[in-house]
């Protein structure tokens, strides 16, 4: 019992990397009707951006937390705006080679850089184990479980609490209605693209002190979430997060009493909720 | 208050507006009559920026409309009622009665909102999607009410809903009235229409083909509804 | 230029002149080297672009060493990407050997990417050197006379590591590998060679392929009855690196569980840190500080490359100039001439010692290095990561010729 607990925590932990992520990707999503490719590039570059910081000026883990996430964000806003934004009103299918082509290049001016193997990053901020009772934690994941956790519920709180958050949630459900009842939608666009952006970085961020960091890590994650976003309703806020951390668990145990099935346990189960759920399981359907 | 000159436009290859031209004036309420398909919610979405017009142009209040973004149009006096009610199921009650932006002088209230429609004060904190239907109308209504928009774009208003609420629907489109904002309504029930409605117009495959006064409705109503096919 | 010079007359040494002829007998009028690798993805560091490097330095070499003496002068290096996939592999060999005239294909990561290319590589009568791909399979069932293993197996790494793992102590083994042909093939040759040493296999788990979170094994390794001494982690490059981090938070050193490990270059131990991998032992085919020779002819490729070679990349430029020998010797390009004149060859280059070409299943056996990681002070310079353990002679650095090899 107490390694049954022991591993479904552990699915938390990596569920809440899947939780940001698709968090991201569904506010995107809602707000743009683009889904983004570079998602996980940009997790991968949040990665080297901690490698970066330490190799280049010394800054350790928690100068990277604060700094790349903003960074990347502030970068996201500006290809946003000077790619995106051009496409937005042409078929979604322009945005969706435009993203996938910027993960690519991010890619591979990552691996000209640094090639394609790991590069090594020491900067675990804590180290040690929590005790939590039943069972002994690494103290670094139990770190990213709760600043995972405090992240959702933050963004959680804004979305519901406050009146940019029931612009964004209302833009997300009605984009076209809401221009109609005097919100210059276009206006949010880019910050929330740029929001998106800057949680995939902190995702990445945190991945670095116990994830191997190289070009390709964001590239084999990302699909895993893609099917995280399905399964818990394309542009449903709430569902992502739910999802994210549902299927961090579920993978988790299925890699332990199922390992036939590790590599398609997330697929089945998107699956099998698209037979009975087609718009997710938080999903609602599509309105203009 | 709002003048509406030779606007055509079209979905793809098909026209489904041609050169429409019409005039509300202030405190007038004006009803668009005619079959599924004549262009009768293209018209309104012309108007509120949602579908763009080919030719033609909108005036409101003397402004030429030609290329002012929806989100202005709504923030200078136009209120839209679309035909499903617009109404977020995410968002409870109060929250979208708040959503548009209260930036005119003429804006109600909160409390005469509720005090018109006592049944959404007591909803305020669903959320919208658990309303019935005759609340989401009142809903909508209530929402552009409280912005003070000046030109009302209601879009079937009445349809599916019980008598008594239709009968409701009516008393604030008259109090409406009263307070001078011009009402842009389409309709199909001849009824309703001929108790709110100062003139109307027959529209068929995207022209106005005929002006009616509330007199003639009256009088024509069987031919009218055999017209519609209804 | 005079170490170099001393390290290529070294290897040359073994080999005799040429026939004397030049020119003519070659087909095409000339011969064709292909290095079919991972140009841009998971192993192109290993591999890659250096592994082009080394074949195009051992054709040089080549060149210098016969001058007109030479079956040909026309000698060409070119490449291709296949991604590590097989089906990609399959393609680019058999266009390589169809229509770009390639005499001789080298380097192919990727154990599924292998034996789909020595598949081509006997349909088309054309020779194949295998210096990347780690599966025994490829001198055992799938074997053929037209590919050569000249560097390393999953048996070889297995073995050394095991062996000495369990001699010093670790009786208890937990295997977590990767669940593809490589990975399966070296948990089969772990267990072997665990038992073989008297130690046992206390469980064994297959892990999704790539994976980034590892969580689920380490914790369940100090669950396990009896409780494992040593986990084997038979999973390469980023996987690797990964689970080594995790194994680092989870503490397991502390619980009495130490870590051996399958497969290790000089980049995971760079993008692990060698401080936490100080002292972990595994065996190599070769490492570029193992002595003067292998220094000498590893400086001559960091001149070129701005790199430290891997094992793979001396099994390419001792594979490709090997091969040249043999054409120079028989005088012909044909496949099964060559052929015969490196079976059962036995040789010593900076490479390959105290090496045999066996005829029977053309697996090359040579001395292989049981190594173990230096702690980052006792480094010479910072990509001198590894120190010799012990010597494992040829004969038992590899396993017996499989019975499953018909060369027919």
């Amino acid at each position: 019992m107490t390694s049954f607990l022991q591993q479904a925590f552990n699915g938390l932990v990596s569920g809440s990397f899947y939780a940001l992520l698709a968090l991201g990707l569904a506010v995107i999503f809602g707000m743009l009707r683009v889904v983004n490719f570079a998602h996980g590039a940009i997790y991968t570059l949040g990665a080297f951006g901690a490698v970066w910081l330490a190799d280049s000026a010394g800054l350790g883990f928690w100068w990277a937390l604060l700094l790349v996430p903003v960074a990347l964000a502030i970068a996201g806003t500006l290809a946003e705006r000077l790619l995106i934004h051009r496409l937005l009103a042409l078929d979604p299918l322009y945005n969706f080679l435009l993203t996938f082509g910027i993960a690519l290049v991010c890619q591979d001016l990552l691996r000209m850089r640094y090639g394609s193997h790991s590069q090594p990053y020491e900067h675990a901020p804590v180290t040690g184990s929590f005790d939590l009772g039943l069972f002994e934690f690494p103290r670094y994941q139990v770190f990213t479980l709760g600043l995972s956790v405090v992240v959702c519920l933050a963004v959680w709180l804004l979305l519901t609490r406050t009146r940019i958050g029931t612009i964004v949630r209302a833009a997300i459900e009605r984009p076209e209605l809401t221009r109609a009842f005097g919100i210059d939608t276009g206006r949010w666009v880019t910050p929330v693209f740029g929001f998106g952006v800057g949680l995939a970085a902190l995702a990445g961020v945190l991945a670095a002190p116990m994830r191997a960091v190289n070009s390709g890590m964001g590239a084999d994650l990302i699909i895993t979430v893609f099917a995280v976003v399905v399964i818990g309703g394309l542009g449903s806020v709430f569902g992502s997060v739910v999802a994210g951390f549902t299927i961090g668990m579920l993978a988790a145990l299925g890699n332990l009493y199922f390992p036939v099935l590790s590599q398609t346990s997330v697929y089945l189960l998107m699956a099998v909720v698209l037979l009975i759920r087609p718009a997710g399981l938080f999903g609602k359907e599509e309105h203009v | 208050m709002l003048d509406i000159t030779g606007v055509s436009a079209s979905y793809g290859e098909a026209r489904v507006l041609d050169e429409v031209t019409l005039q509300v004036g202030d405190g007038e309420v004006v009803t668009l009559v005619g079959r599924n398909g004549a262009g009768k919610t293209t018209l309104l979405r012309c108007v509120m920026g949602l579908h763009r017009a080919m030719t033609g142009r909108v005036v409101f209040a003397g402004r030429d409309l030609t290329a002012v973004p929806p989100h202005r149009r709504a923030r200078l006096g136009i209120g839209y009622v679309p035909d499903d009610r617009g109404i977020y199921a995410g968002l409870s009650v109060e929250e979208n009665l708040t959503l548009p932006p209260a930036t005119l002088a003429s804006a109600w209230p909160l409390p005469r909102i509720y005090d018109t429609f006592p049944v959404l004060a007591t909803r305020r904190r669903l959320p919208g999607g658990k309303l019935s239907g005759g609340e989401h109308q009142m809903l909508a209504l209530a929402r552009v009410l409280r912005t003070g928009a000046r030109v009302l774009l209601c879009d079937e208003p009445t349809e599916g809903l019980a008598p008594i609420i239709v009968d409701r629907i009516g008393e604030i489109l008259r109090e409406v009235k009263r307070d001078g904002v011009a009402v842009l309504l389409v309709e199909q029930n001849l009824r309703f229409a001929a108790t709110v409605a100062d003139r109307h117009y027959l529209l068929a495959q995207g022209r106005i083909v005929e002006s009616l006064r509330n007199a003639e409705v009256r009088q024509r109503e069987g031919e009218l509804l055999a017209y519609l096919g209804l | 230029m005079g170490i170099a010079a001393a390290a290529v007359g070294a290897l040359l040494a073994g080999c005799g002149g040429g026939p004397g002829a030049g020119g003519g007998k070659v087909s095409n009028a000339k011969i064709v080297l292909g290095v079919l690798t991972d140009l841009s993805g998971l192993y192109a560091d290993i591999t890659g672009p250096n592994a082009v490097a080394a074949v195009e330095m051992a054709v040089e070499d080549f060149k210098r060493k016969y001058g007109d003496k030479a079956i040909t002068d026309n000698i060409e290096v070119i490449k291709a990407d296949h991604q590590n996939k097989p089906e990609v592999a399959s393609t680019q060999a058999r266009q390589m050997y169809d229509r770009q005239q390639v005499d001789a294909l080298f380097d192919v990561p990727t154990s599924s990417a292998a034996l789909a290319v020595a598949t081509i590589a006997q349909q088309s009568k054309r020779l194949y050197f295998n210096t990347a791909a780690a599966t025994t399979e490829l001198a055992g069932k799938s074997c053929n006379k037209y590919t050569y293993e000249w560097a390393y197996d999953a048996y070889m790494l297995a073995n050394g590591t095991a062996a000495n793992v369990t001699r010093q102590g670790g009786k208890n083994w937990y295997l977590v590998y990767p669940d593809y042909a490589f990975g399966q093939d070296m948990q089969a040759k772990f267990a072997t060679a665990v038992e073989a040493a008297g130690g046992k296999v206390v469980a064994k788990d297959p892990t999704p392929f790539p994976s980034d979170d590892f969580a689920t094994f380490l914790l369940k390794a100090p669950g396990l009855t009896p409780k494992p001494d040593v986990l084997g982690a038979l999973q390469a490059g980023g996987d690797l690196a990964n689970l080594v981090k995790q194994y680092d938070q989870f503490k397991l050193r502390d619980k009495g569980i130490n870590l051996a490990i399958g497969l290790l270059f000089d980049s995971d131990i760079k993008a692990i840190g060698a401080a936490k991998l100080a002292g972990t032992t595994f065996t190599t085919a070769w490492f570029w500080n193992l002595d003067d020779e292998a220094r000498a002819w590893a400086d001559r490729f960091k001149k070129r490359t701005g790199q430290r070679p891997t094992f793979d990349h001396a099994a390419d430029y001792s594979a490709a100039t090997h091969y040249l020998e043999a054409v120079q010797k028989a005088g012909t390009d044909k496949a099964e001439d060559v052929s015969k004149q490196l079976d059962g060859m036995t040789f010593s280059d900076f490479f390959a010692r105290n090496a045999t070409v066996r005829p029977n299943d053309h697996r090359v056996v040579h001395d292989a290095y049981l190594v173990k990681v230096k702690a980052p002070a006792a480094a010479s310079e910072p990509e001198d990561f590894t120190e010799l353990v012990e010597k494992i002679p040829a004969d038992q650095a590899f396993d017996q010729p499989s019975p499953a090899c018909r060369m027919g």
